[in-house]
């Protein structure tokens, strides 16, 4: 598809198509046939979950694409001029200049072995005339567009925390006024207070500089809060496209409805958000049809065959035979009646919480009591001891068929609180209490055996899918090894159990994975394995860790609905850590806000996330993306 | 991409989904295919394995005892003595190819010892990482690797009035274990703090399982990495100390043969096949054998493989 | 500083680890070591100064005494500079000796390792930014085949290639006729002399060099701050020197003491094949002669050095890595 030419286009895309063509594995086309253009000034979100091609799509048009990674087909047009025939030597003077960038990952960005200001200078004095002092002048200026203190101009770049590090990559991107920058996840990794911060900061920056912006992201949320105009990416390809208040009111794309229902207003007395199950195509086979049709509620018999165009329709432009017929346009062989009615809402699985469930689950008897507990760790460094306090004064209980959620940033404690309930580390004050089917024993009073024994009844839940089970053993092996130690299962029975415990965490057929490994599995499907592992051992307690922040936004509500599921069905408590106010809606009934190792505030989550008392609070829930807002 | 039947054709009410979808990722290769897939690495697997068969079956493709002095010395090359006979009369090609089983044997047996050295050390270091147990161990580590290996190999043989083949594969092992016992705590270091670790805790798992059932599995292809490197390592060890005359006096290897030449006057003699073969045989076993290392780094630095 | 703090303590406490083992090997063996170089000893000349005599018990274990007392008596003798005699060069003591020896050896370890380390650095790095070319082939494939060759063995044939077939260059000793010392004939008679031995130790140890450059600047070329630079439109000349070589050269400065032991090794067996003067052929002569004190000696010597040179190239990779100042602090 070829959109018109937009005369004042500043940035043109048309019908670029990027392939991966390895030697030893099959080739596959990561972005095909994509048209888009950016004027001057404008802000730009292109969104879609990982895997769907929108940082090739971005290293593409920066030309940084490596072997095995080519552009097959199109061209990328800058202030008229295309950049995919240029040779490199014609392309540097360009590069930066008019296109510069933010990486995803940038933590890694900076030369660690070179001071920042090195890092100026040298694409300064390659592009500009600016010299000597007047480079370092520049330097301060951008660093005051960033807010950073002019001391760590000379700083390495490890001196510099991750924020600091990510603004000054922003500071260095717009050293030399360039057209167009190219923020790829900028903020990914950093906490939510952070980003938030860095995000107004580079908003502010472009309406001020008029530097157009593509922002590349996951997080529709963020994209919608931020940009003028939207494109969304699956699959390789573009599927939506329209202004963002157009989005918001009438997407089209069941895809687009879908990444918009994971979010929800987190202070209405119901809240719903849907989820997108399943996963991406594989790009390696030719896909016939819609590439969302296998995920998609909304599908018709025509959208197994027909690829849709990606065309104009009610003001933006769409790839879907459904969004098409249903606003008045035509599509070969289907009339009006064969769909229904255009809705808003994503029709497919929802995860909804109400606030009276809520109420009822704080009346139940305690299995946890957290009773004023602090922790304080002391490292050595030669003969000064340094003592940093990690906890202090906490006090909670947690009751079972109930969640209580930990809410705060890195480094509030959270983390310690479970390693101290988990009996990973003892606490230096107070006491941990729990009150199981042995009685009221203390935590910190476990070792070796009994310890083994506690864990029986406390489980966990991680972070991060990826490194929570082990890439060497199969799915089957992962689960079998909780139910050999805590419940003595072999042979039949241990099969058996395995196969149960796929079924519920929705791992169906479950022949299908219990021989799998685990990187054949999606995040999300990978976090139900590590949910199930919990379960395996059936304790009354689950800890989980963030165990959706490292999932894309669109599935999150999936694990969200599996752990409410069990606190319903299994009658466990469950501690849900956590830095999101939103998902703690979701899922819990009760919550306790960390800053520094404290408590600023408790109590039921809707009456927190309703009226906030401490100022703290109201920072984490400006922080939460609000597109409804 | 699986597509099912769609059994609700026109419906926008009642979602009806796929089945949960299992893609079929191809798997990282397998280790020994990622090895495989460098040329280098396969001319040096076959060279490697023309070597372990002429050490098998040495007897049978020699024409004659290695140590048999009856022939006419100094002769050239003919068809009784392929590449001539020593100044003793013994046959050269013989020798040659007899000493193949020594630099195997010491190759195997030495690179297994300091591989077994190294995976205790450094595994044990690496899994108590920040205690004592592994400040001693990692200090251990740091002087072996800074001494010198051929003059410490050379001190201890040195002393030894019988020189057999356990006692230069023992010293050499016990010399040359450093480099790969620090990969390995390195590694046992990041793979403990992986949550997948953790988790084996609540599932009940004790530590020696945990180190052995869950973390070496991810570990092959260091180790094996590690083993090749020490192998190499110990067959060159052991011509060095054959060539100062600190080989094994009761059988023939390629360095004692070169000590021989040498102390002879094989050079002055003209005798320059006696020298040539024997090194040449030996250089071309390191290299396949470091042809073989360059397959098992792709393993370990992903951005060395070729696509 | 406290980078800097930890490394001496490290060399310290290194060196106190290689002067105890060398109290300890000699101890281990079976039968007195001691006791048989003295009645060696004695069997050249009865009038041994009873002085020597204890510094070799010192040195190589007596039987009577505690370890402790035998210990500190081999420390003491040790500060006295008390190495005992040496049974090949008798009446001389082995510092005599060794003191003769070293200079020939530093020079040549000294020049080949730095002409090794440029040379490899230099191909590794062009390889790697060149890869998979011809150039790159042919550079690993290359330097990879020398370096695993027999150092003993290039020796030999150097010496019967340019020695004797070509007589181009002297293949053993260090000098003929001239006068040891600072003077001109002397000079070019010692450099004619070590010129093969300079080669053939040269044909081998540039490949840990090239290798090891090659790989670590092409996983840099991989990271982050290197395709940042290319999309900030620097020349691809800068990116190479003053981004992906800078850094990957960085583990071949401490790299370059770890492979100083390595060329010593070489070392001994090339002076050895050329009868070249210097710390290798006195110890292939001790390992001959059982001469026991001269070995210990020179183990310890040899030891010492690399771990010297261990100590400066981790105190220059603090000042060039700011990175390593604060993480291992």
């Amino acid at each position: 598809m070829t959109t018109a030419t937009s005369p004042d286009a500043l940035l043109e895309v048309d019908g670029l198509s990027v392939r991966y063509e390895p030697k030893r594995n099959p080739s596959l086309t990561a972005v095909s046939d994509v048209s888009f253009s950016i004027r001057p000034g404008e802000f730009v979100g292109l969104i879609g979950e990982s895997g769907s091609g929108k940082t090739t799509l971005g290293t593409a048009l920066l030309r940084l694409l490596d072997r095995p990674a080519r552009i097959s087909e199109g061209s990328v047009r800058l202030d008229g001029t295309d950049i995919t025939a240029l040779s490199e030597d014609e392309l540097r003077p360009l590069r930066w200049r008019d296109v510069s960038t933010v990486f995803q990952s940038s933590m890694n960005a900076l030369n660690p072995v070179i001071r920042v200001e090195a890092q100026f200078r040298d694409v300064i004095e390659e592009h500009s005339g600016l010299r000597g002092d007047a480079v370092t002048e520049r330097v301060r200026e951008l660093f005051d567009m960033v807010m950073i203190d002019h001391r760590f101009i000379r700083a390495f770049p490890h001196e510099l925390s991750g924020g600091m590090k990510q603004r000054v990559n922003l500071a260095l991107a717009l050293a030399l006024e360039p057209k167009v920058v190219l923020l790829d996840e900028p903020t990914t990794g950093l906490d939510v207070v952070v980003q938030h911060s860095i995000l107004e900061n580079i908003r502010r920056l472009q309406r001020e500089k008029g530097f157009a912006v593509l922002f590349i992201s996951h997080d529709i949320g963020t994209v919608l809060d931020l940009s003028d105009r939207i494109l969304v990416m699956y699959a390789g390809r573009i599927v939506e496209e329209n202004d963002a208040a157009s989005l918001l009111r009438d997407p089209m794309h069941p895809y687009t409805k879908g990444l918009l229902g994971s979010y929800s207003d987190p202070r209405a007395e119901t809240v719903r958000i849907t989820y997108v199950p399943g996963r991406l195509p594989d790009l390696t086979k030719d896909v016939t049809g819609c590439p969302f049709v296998a995920r998609c509620p909304e599908r018709i018999s025509l959208c197994e065959s027909v690829t849709p165009a990606f065309a104009p329709l009610a003001g933006g432009d769409v790839a879907c035979h459904v969004a098409r017929v249903q606003r008045g346009g035509e599509v070969d062989g289907l009339a009006a009646a064969d769909v229904g009615e255009p809705t808003r809402r994503f029709a497919g699985p929802e995860f909804v919480k109400t606030a009276a469930e809520s109420t009822e689950a704080l009346t139940r008897p305690a299995l946890l009591s957290v009773d004023s507990v602090g922790k304080t760790y002391e490292r050595r460094r030669g003969l000064k001891v340094e003592r940093t306090v990690a906890v202090d004064d906490v006090s909670f209980e947690l009751r079972r068929g109930e969640v209580t959620a930990l809410v705060g940033q890195s480094g509030s404690g959270k983390t310690t609180l479970a390693r101290l309930i988990t009996g990973v580390d003892k606490p230096s004050t107070g006491r941990i209490v729990f009150h199981g089917p042995d009685g009221e024993q203390e935590v910190a009073g476990f070792r070796g055996r009994a310890l083994r024994g506690y864990r029986k009844h406390v489980q966990m839940v991680f972070q991060d899918p990826y490194s929570s089970l082990n890439p060497a053993k199969r799915i089957g092996q992962a689960l079998e090894r909780p139910l050999v130690n805590h419940h003595g299962l072999s042979g039949r029975a241990l099969r058996d159990r395995v196969r149960e415990l796929l079924e519920t965490v929705a791992l169906t057929p479950t022949e299908r994975f219990v021989d799998r490994y685990p990187h054949e599995l999606s995040g999300g499907q990978r976090q139900r394995v590590v949910i199930a592992r919990a379960l395996a051992a059936e304790p009354e307690i689950v800890i989980a860790d963030e165990p959706i922040s490292s999932l894309d936004v669109s599935i999150r509500a999936e694990i969200l609905e599996l752990l409410g599921s069990l606190v319903r069905e299994h009658d466990m408590g469950i501690l849900y850590i956590t830095h999101d106010l939103l998902s703690a809606r979701m899922l819990s009934d009760e919550v306790l806000v960390l800053n520094d190792g404290r408590v600023v505030e408790r109590g039921p989550t809707l009456d927190v996330i309703r009226s906030p008392r401490d100022e703290y609070t109201r920072r984490l829930l400006d922080a939460v993306p609000n597109p409804f807002g | 991409m699986t597509t099912t039947p769609v059994t609700d054709p026109q419906g926008v009410g009642e979602p009806q989904l796929a089945p949960e979808e299992t893609v079929e990722v191809r798997r990282p290769d397998p280790w020994y295919r990622v090895v495989w897939s460098s040329s280098k690495a396969r001319v040096g697997l076959v060279i490697v394995a023309v070597y372990v068969l002429v050490a098998i079956f040495a007897p049978l493709i020699a024409p004659h005892d290695p140590t048999n002095s009856d022939f006419v010395p100094l002769a050239g090359p003919s068809a009784e003595n392929w590449l001539g006979t020593t100044t003793n009369g013994q046959d050269i090609a013989s020798q040659l190819i007899h000493g193949t089983r020594i630099s195997l044997l010491v190759g195997l047996f030495g690179g297994l010892l300091a591989t077994a050295i190294a995976l205790v050390i450094g595994m044990v270091s690496g899994y108590a990482e920040g205690t004592l147990l592994d400040d001693a161990l990692t200090f251990l580590t740091n002087v072996a690797l800074v001494i010198p290996v051929l003059p410490l190999i050379i001190t201890l043989v040195a002393y030894s009035d019988t020189r057999g083949v356990p006692l230069i594969v023992a010293v050499i092992a016990i010399t040359s274990w450093a480099g790969a016992a620090r990969a390995k705590r390195a590694q046992i270091i990041t793979l403990r703090n992986r949550d997948f670790v953790t988790a084996s805790k609540f599932a009940g798992d004790r530590t020696l399982r945990i180190v052995f059932a869950e973390i070496m599995p991810n570990m092959t292809s260091l180790v094996a990495a590690g083993f090749v490197g020490a192998a190499t390592g110990a067959i060159g060890a052991e011509a060095g100390l054959a060539i100062l005359g600190l080989g094994d006096s009761g059988s023939v290897s390629w360095g004692t043969m070169l000590y021989q030449a040498n102390a002879q006057g094989a050079i002055a003699q003209g005798l320059w096949i006696w020298v040539f073969v024997p090194g040449l045989v030996l250089g071309i076993l390191i290299t396949a054998m470091t042809f073989v290392n360059f397959g098992v780094d792709l393993l370990s630095n992903p951005h060395l493989r070729e696509d | 500083m406290r980078y800097f703090a930890r490394k001496v303590a490290f060399f310290l406490a290194t060196l106190w680890a290689v002067v105890t083992l060398n109290f300890l090997i000699p101890r281990l063996q079976p039968g007195d070591p001691a006791e048989i170089m003295v009645k060696r000893l004695a069997g050249k000349d009865s009038q041994l100064d009873p002085a020597q005599v204890q510094a070799m018990r010192a040195m190589l274990g007596t039987p009577d005494g505690s370890l402790w007392s035998q210990y500190t008596g081999y420390l003491g003798e040790l500060a006295h500079g008390n190495f005992g005699l040496s049974y090949t060069y008798y009446p001389f003591p082995v510092t005599e000796v060794i003191g003769q020896a070293i200079w020939w050896t530093v020079v040549l370890v000294v020049v080949t390792q730095v002409l090794s380390f440029a040379v490899g650095t230099v191909l590794g790095a062009y390889a790697a930014w060149r890869r998979n070319t011809r150039f790159d082939s042919v550079v690993t494939l290359g330097s990879t085949f020398l370096g695993t060759l027999q150092p003993f063995w290039i020796a030999l044939l150097l010496i019967y290639l340019l020695g004797y077939t070509l007589g181009w260059f002297p293949t053993s000793g260090g000098y003929e006729a001239a006068t040891p010392g600072f003077n001109g004939p002397f000079i070019q008679e010692a450099v004619s002399h070590s010129f093969l031995p300079a080669l053939a130790l040269l044909v081998v140890t540039p490949i840990g060099w090239v290798l090891g450059m090659r790989n670590t600047m092409i996983m840099n070329l991989g990271e982050d701050y290197i395709r940042l630079a290319r999309a900030k439109g620097l020349p691809d000349r800068r990116i190479a020197l003053g981004y992906a070589a800078r850094n990957a050269l960085l583990p071949s400065v401490t790299g370059f003491a770890l492979a100083l032991g390595g060329v010593l090794g070489g070392a001994i067996l090339v002076e050895t094949a050329f009868d070249y003067p210097g710390l290798g052929r006195l110890m292939g002569e001790a390992v001959e002669n059982k001469d026991y004190p001269l070995l210990q000696t020179l183990m310890l010597l040899t030891t010492a050095g690399v771990l010297l040179a261990n100590l400066v190239a981790d105190l220059m990779y603090g000042v060039l890595d700011p990175r390593a100042r604060r993480a291992q602090s």
